[in-house]
């Protein structure tokens, strides 16, 4: 037993870059993959890792001491920089336990399929890293590995349901059928709906803006490069630093995110392979059953509504992370607000007002949560050797997908009363939302009945 | 070698899988191309140099290259026919 234990220690020691594509090598080849196309794959992870740890420091190491300049000079703390959810992918794929999470979902989705809990194939394997990263969380909290896989497991059930239940509404504003979205995300729409339904009494919430118009002359702040280069300007100046340098920062910064997704795309050109044997199984177990397939959030991105909110939110993001007492997160990589954006657009149904000021009300649920796991984040990259952080500094994510439940579930596994009642609300907070939609699917059907479109 | 382009919201994950996939699916049918995934972002930058455009989301707008349904290839349903427009428009 000890030598077994030994060999783990001895591999996990050799930090991701290694084991986690040693791990991919032999989940290839369970999965009947060729030796050279499995080597192939792992090694690109491996590729990924490093190539992520580059930026990550090159980001820390360029944004790092401007931060700590705006810090002298204004007296506010934000010593965790954001690295977005491409640098938490990458960490969250460095647990060492993180493919266990593919059997894990594959085997829920198939369950509840078969006892007809839920009419959604999930095909998105990729974004199981969004259920490793929760996992994590758990584990540093309340030192369990068990609570993190249920906690894990819990979080998969609801996608499935969410997903269901979504589905109507997403048909509707992508205009794709047979579809609908797994993604985590959709989760936070469990906060925003009981905050919507209270917009429902103020004057004026139903005003419609008009998001293809705004998106044509804002788009272009949306681009990686630009906010890059703007932010880290920003900083510069406030930072108090020479024109040389403030520009010159700008140009790192505009490096850094442009550089970021590029690195992301290995982690899922190594994973491609992966992920397509393990839906081709999924869809041939279930040949002729009526289901919606599960899709990653993109299929959303046509919506215009989606990337105004975000624009919009930039300068809010930063505005309150600068003002918020206890607030110690540089929003930076992350800044562009997904998480709440998509969840809005479907529990608003497209209405850009709405989003809006649902995104302004949580932007300080999302600050509070990226302060309270930058430790645990920050430790796990050093942990694993999976991304350089230099010492001094933290990283997180400013806009981490669906904080709240993260949040609470990780607390309640830790045994703490308060928020053991806490997840109990959010879960009667779920049922509250999958009436809701329910409801609204039921007039969606008529609205579509009344105009003739089915049958 | 002609170029498709694959977008969807951060070039990353989603358009990467079906990129892979239509690489894959082009190799075995002996058709060079280079398929790249793009950020929808700046998609106006990328049609410039690309033959054919899969889209995952709708098109808001014309482009002046062919654009194919993205959907598909995730689903399955309606592969083959995608596949069958993407080669067409790389002849």
């Amino acid at each position: 037993m000890d030598i077994i234990q030994s060999i783990f220690q001895y591999i996990l020691d050799m930090g991701a870059p290694v084991f986690v594509p040693l791990i991919m090598i032999v989940v290839g080849l369970v999965v009947r993959m060729k030796f050279k196309d499995a080597f192939s794959s792992g090694l690109t992870l491996g590729v990924a890792f490093i190539g992520m740890s580059l930026i990550i420091g090159f980001m820390m190491g360029s944004i790092g001491p401007a931060a700590e300049q705006f810090v002298k000079n204004t007296g506010i703390k934000l010593n965790a920089i954001d690295g977005g959810w491409t640098a938490m992918a990458a960490l969250a794929w460095a647990w060492p336990l993180a493919f266990l999470m593919f059997p894990l979902q594959i085997g829920i989705n198939l369950i509840m399929l078969a006892i007809k809990q839920t009419n959604t194939l999930n095909v998105d394997l990729w974004n199981v890293w969004g259920k490793i990263l929760p996992a994590v969380i758990v584990v540093a909290v309340s030192k369990s590995m068990v609570l993190a896989f249920i906690v894990a497991a819990i979080q998969m059930i609801v996608e499935l349901k969410m997903a269901d239940i979504n589905q109507k509404q997403i048909q509707k504003l992508t205009q794709i059928p047979g579809v609908t979205s797994t993604h985590s995300m959709t989760l936070f729409g469990v906060l925003l709906y009981p905050i919507n339904r209270l917009l429902d009494f103020v004057p004026g919430m139903n005003k419609h803006i008009d998001a293809n118009w705004l998106k044509q002359k804002l788009g272009v702040f949306a681009e990686n490069h630009i906010m890059g280069f703007i932010i880290a300007a920003l900083i510069g100046i406030f930072a108090r630093l020479s024109i040389p340098e403030i520009l010159t920062l700008g140009v790192q910064g505009a490096a850094a995110l442009t550089l970021f997704p590029m690195i992301s795309k290995l982690f899922m050109q190594a994973l491609s392979p992966l992920s397509d044997a393990t839906s081709e199984f999924m869809k041939r177990r279930f040949k002729g059953r009526e289901f919606h397939i599960g899709l990653d959030w993109p299929i959303m991105a046509g919506c215009n509504e989606v990337w105004v909110t975000t624009i919009i939110l930039i300068p809010i993001m930063l505005g309150l992370a600068v003002i918020l007492p206890g607030n110690n997160v540089l929003p930076f990589a992350g800044i562009i607000n997904l998480s709440v954006a998509v969840p809005a657009l479907i529990v608003t149904g497209g209405n850009l007002l709405r989003m809006i000021v649902l995104g302004i009300i949580t932007t300080p649920v999302f600050l509070y949560v990226a302060t309270n796991i930058a430790p645990i984040v920050t430790d796990l990259a050093k942990t694993t050797k999976s991304v350089d952080v230099p010492s001094g500094q933290m990283i997180t994510w400013s806009t981490i997908e669906y904080p709240d439940f993260r949040y609470i579930f990780a607390r309640a596994a830790n045994g703490e009363i308060l928020w053991i009642l806490g997840a109990l609300i959010w879960i009667g907070l779920f049922i509250l939302y999958y009436k809701g939609m329910k409801n609204r699917n039921n007039k969606l059907d008529k609205e579509d009945e009344g105009l003739g479109r089915i049958a | 070698m002609k170029r498709v382009i694959v977008a969807c919201g951060s070039g990353v994950a989603t358009s990467q899988t079906v990129a892979s996939k239509v690489q894959r699916l082009l190799k075995e049918r002996n058709i060079p191309a280079q398929v790249d995934a793009v950020d929808i972002k700046s998609i106006d930058m990328y049609v410039k140099t690309a033959a054919v455009y899969i889209a995952i989301t709708k098109p808001e707008k014309e482009y002046p290259i062919p654009v194919c349904n993205g959907i598909a290839f995730l689903t399955g349903v309606g592969m083959e026919n995608e596949l069958q427009k993407v080669i067409d428009a790389l002849r």
